[in-house]
């Protein structure tokens, strides 16, 4: 059967006056395979897609083209109408006649108009059908890491009803919430909290917990995830449907900021944190304690957060003076300028420096000599003790993890989301999120609004029965594919996959679920195997072919 | 044929230039009628072959118009756009073509006043030929 076009015009309710209707519409009309011309003031209302449900069934055409406004605007809408006329919407082609046309040029622009809507009806004469379909999905999450932001992700995503699987790495869950002493001015220690997480993970029928276990493998994609399991020597293999990664984050003291070896004076957090719940009868309590922070990164949102506490717990429960030495205190995590406030006023004393404090032991003291940038002087103090800076820095394994999974990681080695501002949760990989301190340091206020956000995606995307998207909307032609691994390679949201069709032959073959359809893929296939309907290489040239078509 | 009649095909990223395009239609920012707009989901679509028919179609120039470097909806799609862009013109090279006459720009959905501007200084270009 011949194609056989419905071209419609919209004169954007008599506005376009730059445009001579009539000339277009007979020039047209003279292509024989245009079923008709109709020129609408209003395509938009009502009464237009009356006109363009009527003259479609009345005229049994098979594709349609439309001139009018900007397709950003329209395009849904005309797309829906066709469907409900039984037409596949991708049959529909537009062309911008409006902001492209004659709003950008003062001229008459009929003949331009006339080109852009050839250029339209060529590729309308190209455009085939894309069905839409159900993809069955799985239903089961995987958490990978059971601190905080792991064991909160599990307790969410179970009240929601979807069963989880917790892998941690220890032999308990926990995290770094084990090391924490305490939330100064919180009645809940760190413990209770861990507690009661636990609690309730142990209570909870949809959650299963596997300690002292790894992944080792992750194959599949959005929907569908084959992951390989690791525990006590032995693999197994589990299918999952969407995958957060909550691996968190370590701290480290770096020696070459200190002229003395950390240790003995120099201490880390969780060692002041454990001298302050089990004091020694035999220590001396230190009568100056001095607090190190931003020497060479600024960027340290849970250092600032640690310091503050435990200063204020070392006022309270140990009643020594408190200094702490800092370029700039970043106070934008929760609560946190409350809780310097509070420093002040119970008497911790911020000295602020421009250069790195020279650190030196002296006498089983520290002795640090830094030019106070308000006082505009040296200052020497003698610490008994002095709490180092401590460096926050990805968990171990999250580069291997990140090239197992074929992931970006940042210049600090932390998971990279797909778009800091719009999406910190996600991945470049549909189905793949982060949460919590694997994508950078946050406090817990942050991190548990990454696990809601992370959740929700996750319920949105497994709820309904099965996801329905556009089936082989971009597509690999078996019979082309040489499985050369370009786009493989290539694909921004790994969306690409090599299957064997048989014994010998391997082809790529694109999940319509994880695909975001921005066809790099079909550009650069050496093969031209990858077909990407509504945008094919054969359709934007057609597109081209019509420059000069005019008048 | 005389400049005004020569085309320019530009092919703009469905994310940005081509809402900067609309935006500048919308504002009253004009530009030479000589520019055939192609829309396409990510500048990274863009293949050399597209760049080549276009030139073998009669068109003087070619623009292919993505994202920011660094904000591309699809990470690298842009800088696939460059890379094409840049082997396309070396080819043009060849065949006694001027390089210059492909350009990738990079966009915000609301640069109107660029999306003009760049349109007109493609055309200055191919007009001096």
């Amino acid at each position: 059967m011949p194609v056989k076009i419905g071209l419609f015009l919209c004169d954007c309710g008599g506005s376009l006056r730059n445009i001579d209707f009539p000339k277009i519409r007979e020039n047209l009309a003279k292509l024989e395979d245009i079923a008709f011309v109709k020129i609408s003031h209003n395509l938009c209302l009502e009464e237009g897609e009356k006109a363009i449900a009527s003259r479609i069934l009345g005229e049994n055409v098979i594709r349609v083209v439309i001139a009018a406004c900007s397709p950003e605007l329209c395009e849904d809408k005309f797309m829906r109408l066709l469907e409900g006329l039984g037409l596949n919407p991708n049959l529909l082609s537009i062309a911008n006649i409006r902001e492209q046309c004659s709003w950008a040029h003062e001229r008459d622009v009929t003949k331009k108009a006339l080109e852009l809507i050839r250029m339209a009806v060529n590729k309308a004469r190209l455009l085939q059908a894309v069905e839409r379909g159900e993809v069955p999905v799985n239903k089961e999450v995987l958490v990978v890491g059971g601190g905080f932001s792991g064991v909160k992700s599990a307790l969410e995503l179970s009240q929601l009803g979807i069963r989880t699987t917790i892998v941690e790495r220890e032999s308990a869950l926990g995290g770094k919430l084990r090391e924490l002493g305490g939330f100064y001015g919180v009645e809940t220690s760190p413990k209770e909290m861990l507690g009661s997480m636990i609690k309730a993970i142990e209570e909870d029928k949809n959650i299963e917990v596997l300690t002292s276990a790894e992944v080792a493998r992750v194959q599949g994609g959005a929907g569908d995830f084959t992951v390989r399991i690791r525990k006590g020597g032995k693999e197994s293999s589990r299918s999952f449907g969407a995958i957060i990664f909550a691996t968190g984050y370590r701290t480290e003291i770096l020696p070459q900021d200190f002229e003395v070896e950390p240790g003995g004076n120099i201490i880390s957090q969780q060692k002041l944190v454990q001298m302050l719940q089990a004091p020694k009868k035999s220590e001396r309590r230190p009568e100056t304690i001095g607090f190190a922070l931003d020497f060479s990164d600024e960027n340290c949102r849970l250092p600032t957060l640690s310091t503050l506490n435990n200063a204020l717990l070392v006022k309270e429960k140990l009643g020594s003076e408190v200094y702490v030495f800092c370029k700039n205190l970043k106070v934008d995590s929760e609560g946190a300028e409350k809780l310097y406030q509070e420093a002040r006023d119970r008497g911790v004393v911020f000295l602020k420096f421009e250069k790195p404090p020279q650190i030196y032991g002296e006498n089983g003291q520290v002795k640090v000599e830094a030019k106070d940038v308000l006082l505009g002087e040296e200052v020497t103090l003698l610490c008994d003790l002095l709490v180092a800076e401590e460096k926050t820095l990805p968990s171990e394994g999250t580069e291997s993890l990140s090239s197992m999974l074929n992931l970006e990681i940042d210049s600090r080695g932390f998971y990279q989301a797909e778009n800091i501002h719009l999406y910190p949760v996600a991945s470049e990989r549909k189905g793949i999120y982060f949460v919590g301190n694997c994508r950078g340091d946050l406090d817990l206020a942050r991190a548990s609004t990454d696990v809601s956000s992370a959740v929700m995606n996750i319920y949105e995307f497994l709820s309904p029965e099965g996801a329905i998207v556009e089936v082989e909307k971009v597509k690999a032609d078996p019979q082309k594919c040489r499985a050369c691994l370009t786009c493989i390679r290539i694909c921004p949201h790994k969306a690409i996959q090599l299957v064997r069709v048989d014994s010998e032959k391997w082809v790529a073959k694109i999940y319509d679920l994880a695909c975001d359809r921005c066809g790099i893929c079909a550009a650069i296939c050496p093969a031209k195997a990858i077909k990407f309907e509504g945008y094919s290489d054969e359709q934007i040239l057609a597109e081209v072919e019509a420059i000069g078509e005019g008048l | 044929m005389t400049g005004q009649n020569k085309k320019i095909i530009a092919f703009c990223c469905a994310e940005s230039a081509y809402r900067a395009a609309d935006r500048a239609g919308r504002l009253g920012i004009h530009y030479p009628d000589n520019v055939r707009v192609i829309r396409v989901p990510c500048a990274g679509r863009v293949s050399v072959l597209h760049i080549l028919k276009a030139f073998e179609k009669g068109a003087a120039g070619v623009l292919v118009m993505g994202c920011q470097e660094g904000a591309c909806r699809h990470l690298t799609g842009n800088i696939r756009a460059k890379e094409r862009a840049k082997y396309a013109e070396d080819l043009l090279k060849e065949v006694g073509i001027n390089g210059q006459r492909v350009k990738v720009v990079n966009f915000g959905p609301d640069m109107a006043q660029k999306f003009a501007r760049e349109i007109e200084e493609m055309v200055e270009k191919i007009k001096e030929e």
